[in-house]
Order: C-alpha cells, then structure tokens, then sequence
C-alpha cells in the first residue's frame, strides 16, 4: 500500500458508543474520587453503578442485529456480543453491590483505586467480547488482567494477597507470551491479523496448515489459561484463595464471559477450518479439568479454594460443547453445541457471583469466613441464607431441578449428539463426584453445630439481591427455555 | 557471504550469548545488564529487517525505561543471590535438553516452511520510503482504536503501581487530640513489680 | 542469502531460551520476569520478519503495541514485587508457600 491512496476513514462511534461510556466515566470517577472524603465512599461507589447503567442503555440503544464492524474491522458489534456484554456489565454491579460492605470494613481496600480498577477491568472484557482482530484481542486481555493483578495486590500488607498476585501475574505473563507466540505464526500462516480475514483466507486455502496448527498450539494454551483449565490451571486455586474475597469474587465471575467470547471469536469465528485441530486439544484439556478439578477439591478445607477447583471442572465441562460443535466436517450441531456452552458458562457466573457473594456477606471485620467449617450451622444463625446458598450448592452440583443442571443436561445432549458417547458418560461420572464435595458443605450448614453466634448483618438492598441471585438459580431451573433460546437466537445471529 | 549475511550472523550469534547468560547468571544485576545487551542485539536485527522505527522504540523502551526500572528495583531489594541458585544445577540438564528439543522442533517446522522466500524476493523501497511516517500513518488513522487503548492500559499501569507502592506522608507530626484524651496511663506506663533484693 | 526461516529461528532459539530460564530460575523472581521479557522478544522477532517479508505493517504495529503494553506490565509486575517483598523480606519462590493445597 502505498500512502498516497491511503484514504481515512472516520470510523463509526456509535457503534462503540458503550466503551466510550466506560472509559470517560472512568477518567471522571478517577478525578472525582480525589476529592472525596468520605471513607465509604458513596459517590465513587454510585458513579461506578451509574456508569454501568449508561453502559448497558448505550448497548441496548445500539444493538441492531446485525453484524456491524467498525474501527477499520477491529471492533465488531453483534448480538452475541450484546447478550454477553449486558450480562457482563450487571454482573459486575452486583458484585459491587455484594463487596460493598466487605470492602468498607478494609481501609486497605476500601479506596477509589479499587472501584475504578473495577471500571476498568470491565472495559477490558467489553474489548474482548467485541474484538475481531488479534491486536484488540490481546489488548483486552492485557486491561482485564493488568487491573486483575492489581485488584489481587491491593490489599497489601497481607502476606497471601501479594503471593497470590505474584503468582497470577508471572502466570498470567507467561500466559500473554504463549499466546502472542501463537497469534504470530497465525499472521504469518495467513498474513492477516484481523479475525475475519483469517477466516476468508483459511477458506480460499492460501494458506500454510503447518504453521496454523503450530500457531493453533500456543494459541489454545494461552486461551485455556485464560479459562483456568488444566494444565493451564495452577494460578486459579491460589488466586482465589489469596485474594481478598471481594476480589475472588470480581475474578470468579465476570471474566469467564469474557473468556468465553475471545474463545469464540478466535476459534469458531476465525479458525473454524482448524476446528478438527482444536477440538481434540480442547478435548484432552476438558478430561483433564474435569478429573482435577473434581478430585482435588474433595481435600480442601477452605471453602475458596474449594470454589476454585470446583471452578476448573466447571469450565472443563463447558469447553464439552465446544469439542463438539463439528464432527467430522459436519457443522450441523454447531450452533446446538455453541449455544449450549454459552448458557453453561452464563449460568455458571450466575451461580458462582451467588456462591462467592454469600462468602464476601458472611465475612466482618476480622473475620474471613473462609474455612469450610466458619459455614458450620450456618441454618440456625441464618436459615435463610443456609437455604440460598445450599441452592448455589445443589445448581453446581448439577441436581435436578436448578439451573446447573439443566446447563450440564444441554451440553450432554450436545456430546451425544456429536457421538462422544464415553464422553458424556466420563462427565456424569466426575460430577457425580463432584457432588460429594457440594452436599458436604450443605452437610456442615445444617447438621454440624455453629462454632460463630454473630447475626449475619447486611443491608436490605443487599439481602434482596442475593435473595434474588439465589431464586433465580432455582427458577432458570425449572423454566430454562427463555435464556436456552437467547443464547441460541444470539449466536446464530452473529456466526 | 555476503556482508548482510554476516552481520546477521554476527549479531544473531551475540544475541544469544546474551540471552543464554541472561538466564544461567548468578547475580540479577548482570542478568538485567546482558538482558539490555540482547535488546540492543535484537535491535540491530530489526534493522536489516528494515524496521528502523522499531528498533529505535525498542532501545528507548526497554533499555531506557524498562531495565532502568529493573535496575532499580533489584538494588533496592536486598536480595540474598545464593539461596537463589539452589536448584539450579539440578534443573539444568533436564532443562538444556528440554530446550534443545524444543529449538530442533521449532527449528524443523519453521526453517523448513519459509526457507524458500528470499531477501532478494521483496520488491526494494524507493529512497523517500519512511518506515516511521508509514507507520505513524497508519497508527493515527486504521489503528486508532488499539491506541486509545493502550493508552488506558498505561494509564492502569500508573494507577496500579501508585495504589500498590504509595504509602502517604509519613513525616507529619501532627497528633489527634481525641486520641489523646483517650490514653489510659496504663497504656503508656508499665509499673513492674520487682522483689527487693538484700545488699551483700 | 538470507531467508524468513533465518529469522524464524532465531525467534525460536529466543523462545526456548525463555522458557528453560523460566525452568531454572524457579526461585529466582527476578530473572523469572526478564525470562518473560525474553519470550516477547521472541514474538516480536517474528512480527517483524514476518512483516517485512510479507510487506505488511500490521505487524510491526503489533510489535509496537507488545512494547507498550509490556512496559506497564513490568511496571505492574515490579510494583507487585517491592510489596510482597516488604512483606515476606525475600523474593525466593520456596519461601512463598503461604497458600498450599
């Protein structure tokens, strides 16, 4: 190209019109939040919900149905898009509204520093979710995890906290090389970084199959970090743990969606050619993460890091779907598998905000309530709490009829249907060992004698939320059809 | 051989005799120091691969900015090197094998595909070319999106490490009265209670 | 004469050295991190080559924006380094073992 017919296009920012949002309420907050006196920070707190109430009518104002791309093809909007972007953003805000009272009670923590790394961490998943170019992808992973490493070490006189962001950052920039690493042989297979183009090209077959699946290796590593899958897993069970559960919390639930998306994005919308290469990686690390997973969290005594690994053998289970979206050059049960995963990995974060969200309500000042046993008798200080948090037990665990088990229920229809018989019939199995370690704390909230007598104290608001949170695990349950069908309606509008 | 063959040869081969003692030196401070060797090394290369730009950037960022930090931060950390070594004597044959392994695999899928496309292939740049306007063009104007970006991602990096390292003001003197009203005697006097002992 | 592959290797003789350093110097944070620095500029060396060879700039911007984001994450990384540092007074991996299971 040479630059005298260059010619500049102004690109179309309505189409962004939810990250301009974010990211000037973010610039704002960080100015305001300077001169805002109050410890609790109320007005730092209200422009965060604010922002992701602008955020989500920018998105729903601009969503038109149709694949739209802008930037010069880097930034795609479509429906898929959309659903995961608005899941993200009231995820995030009731994640806000569960840490609130934890995070006052930390001085350390309880600082505009934290709210706006939030902001812009959710920033980095809107990126994500709407990159069709590796460069956007690689710079939405980059915000997402930089404000993640911090968010960890914020809380910096705890000695575990600063281990934990160590850990997760030397990982996770391991992580960002393998991947890099991969998406460079990738533009030299087919001398193009944007993702659409990859695909045309992979198409027309001008391309070198030996670097794409050589590219296809470290480019899946780096996504199954991301995921938390084995062998990719080792920084997610001393993250959880370590960090301040407010941010285990943030951790645990937001950023799967946005790892979800760059899966799809990369790999089912650019690289579907490869797709023989990557679902047999993807089946080999799905195994793995459900056998881990599972068997390592029946040791654990602390209930975090038992999420964790409990975490790991949730997303080996989504990536199921995506194994088996093509069998054998055959597509037909693509968008059936596709969808399936999605409404796994949206239920999941559902599940899991309502899990950790109890944790972060039950800890005081002083007092972390991380052990499995600080839940003990749990139903005689609080039956109504016991009771919502045994039904985020139950949804994980994948007993009839909450809401996580008709997520497992779709994507096992989804390997049978693909043939993967011996796989569906593996997955029962480790859930069903699964099971053992989640009815065991719904054991210790009810049967076991309470060591702690304090009432569990939380604001109105708050109680209904996570009363909310819980109630909706229950009744997706049992009517599931609504979400199953805009997960399917979306992506078969944006594939 | 021709010249530019050479050279390549020559700096290739100091860069990774830098890279190499990077990674097997005891003390940090000498790691950190042919670690700049190796950007200076790598940036020699990305000349003849005619990216004067980058090269550029890469010495200003890294060896300027960068390592300058590394620097710092390993002087300023009293760091004990010899308890750093254990284990590295043990790991090294596995871990040169490994590598070793790994060069040959990389080496045969990567030297084997593109060893056909030659220098000589690429259509020269007229003498007006500028690798710096090109790529600020198109910085400015199709990867505009990217660069706001980024520079919301330098912006988390200022955040982050200030919210990570600030300690506030230390040296002020001032006292609160209130906590000073409320200071118990026994909080600041320890009487004990000592047995009186007989004199020789 | 020199060729693509040329190039390509001697990213990939970067690579690997920054993995094996990653291997040996497991107690060491330190060189832990500038064995991270080196395994980027393993992938920046193929960017380059690979945009020079191929006449397209995408990727040399891509390697400009790797330096970018790669000096706020030393930035973080080091940061986080001097706090865990004030904490546990060592940087030694063994002595991180605060969070086992």
């Amino acid at each position: 190209m040479t630059l005298a017919d260059m010619q500049f296009v102004v690109p179309d920012l309505r189409l962004a019109s939810a990250e301009i949002v974010v990211l000037a309420m973010a610039c704002l907050v960080l100015i305001v939040d300077v001169f805002v006196q109050d410890k609790k920070r109320t007005l730092t707190f209200a422009l965060i919900q604010v922002s992701l109430l602008g955020a989500a009518v920018a998105t729903l104002l601009t969503s038109s149905g149709q694949i739209l791309y802008t930037f010069n093809n880097m930034y795609v909007g479509d429906l898929m898009g959309d659903l995961l972007k608005l899941c993200v953003y009231v995820t995030v805000s009731v994640v806000l509204f569960y840490s609130r009272g934890y995070v006052n009670d930390r001085p350390q923590l309880a600082r505009g520093e934290f709210y706006v790394l939030t902001l812009f961490a959710t920033l980095g998943m809107m990126v994500m979710i709407s990159a069709n170019h590796f460069l956007t992808v690689y710079i939405g992973i980059e915000l997402l995890s930089l404000s993640l490493y911090a968010m960890v070490a914020l809380n910096r006189d705890s000695v575990t906290s600063t281990e934990a962001a160590m850990k997760y950052f030397v990982l996770g920039a391991l992580a960002s090389g393998l991947l890099l690493y991969g998406m460079s042989m990738i533009y030299g297979a087919t001398g193009t970084l944007e993702i659409t183009a990859v695909a045309e090209q992979a198409f027309n077959g001008q391309i070198n199959r030996t670097i794409l699946a050589f590219g296809l290796v470290f480019l899946v590593s780096g996504v199954a970090f991301k995921l938390g899958v084995v062998p990719f897993h080792m920084w997610i069970p001393d993250v959880y743990q370590g960090a301040p559960t407010a941010v285990t919390l943030f951790i645990a639930s937001a950023p799967k969606l946005a790892a979800f998306a760059i899966m799809v994005r990369m790999l089912v919308n650019g690289l579907l050619i490869a797709s023989a290469d990557w679902q047999i990686m993807f089946l080999i690390l799905s195994v793995l993460s459900m056998a881990l997973g599972n068997f390592a969290a029946i040791s654990q005594s602390n209930i975090k890091r038992m999420l964790a690994y409990s975490a790991i053998s949730h997303m080996g289970f989504m990536l199921l779907g995506m194994v088996t979206g093509v069998v054998g050059g055959d597509a037909r049960f693509a968008l059936n598998a596709y969808s399936s995963s999605m409404f796994y990995v949206i239920t999941y974060v559902l599940t899991s905000a309502g899990a950790f969200g109890m944790l972060t309500l039950l800890a005081r000042t002083g007092f972390e309530s991380e052990e499995i046993k600080d839940l003990a008798g749990l139903n005689k200080r609080n039956p109504w709490y016991a009771a919502l948090l045994m039904m985020m037990m139950f949804s994980m665990a994948g007993i009839p009829f909450f809401v996580g088990f008709f997520a497992k229920f779709s994507v096992l229809q989804a390997v049978v249907a693909a043939g993967y018989l011996w796989l569906a019939i593996a997955a029962v199995f480790f859930s069903l060992v699964g099971a053992f370690y989640y009815l065991r704390v719904v054991k210790v909230m009810y049967f076991d004698q309470p060591v702690e007598e304090a009432r569990v104290v939380a604001p109105l608001g708050v109680k209904v939320l996570i009363s909310a949170n819980g109630l909706l695990v229950a009744l997706l349950g049992v009517f599931p059809n609504g979400l199953m069908w805009l997960c399917a309606y979306t992506l078969s509008q944006s594939l | 051989m021709e010249f530019k063959t050479f050279v390549f040869y020559f700096i290739s081969a100091v860069l990774v005799f830098a890279s190499l003692r990077v990674v097997t030196l005891k003390n940090p401070v000498h790691a950190a120091l042919h670690l700049i060797l190796a950007f200076f090394s790598a940036s020699g290369v990305w000349i003849l691969l005619q990216a004067e730009f980058l090269a550029i950037a890469l010495v200003l960022v890294y060896v300027g900015a960068v390592m300058v930090l590394f620097l710092f931060v390993v002087m300023l950390l009293d760091i004990n090197v010899d308890r750093l070594r254990e284990g590295f004597w043990k790991y090294l044959p596995l871990a040169s094998i490994v590598s070793l392994l790994m060069v040959a695999e990389m080496a045969l899928v990567l030297g084997g595909t593109y060893s056909g496309l030659l220098e000589s292939d690429i259509p020269q740049q007229d003498s007006q070319y500028s690798n710096s306007k090109a790529l600020g063009r198109l910085l400015f104007t199709e990867y505009v999106y990217p660069f706001e970006l980024a520079s919301v991602i330098l912006l988390v990096g200022v955040v982050a490490a200030v919210a990570l390292t600030l300690r506030g003001k230390t040296k002020s003197k001032s006292v609160s009265p209130s906590e000073q009203v409320f200071v118990k005697a026994k909080d600041r006097v320890r009487v004990l209670k000592i047995p009186a002992e007989a004199r020789e | 004469m020199l060729t693509l592959s040329h190039f390509l290797v001697l990213g990939a003789i970067l690579f690997s050295v920054g993995v094996v350093g990653i291997f040996l110097n497991r107690k060491n944070l330190i060189v832990l991190l500038m064995s991270i620095e080196l395994m980027l500029l393993a992938v920046n060396m193929n960017f380059v080559a690979f945009s020079h060879y191929m006449q397209d700039l995408a990727g040399q911007l891509f390697v400009f924006f790797i330096l970018t984001v790669a000096a706020a994450e030393s930035a973080i990384g080091l940061a986080i380094l001097v706090v865990l540092f004030r904490n546990l007074r060592t940087i030694h991996v063994d002595d991180l073992d605060s969070l086992k299971g």
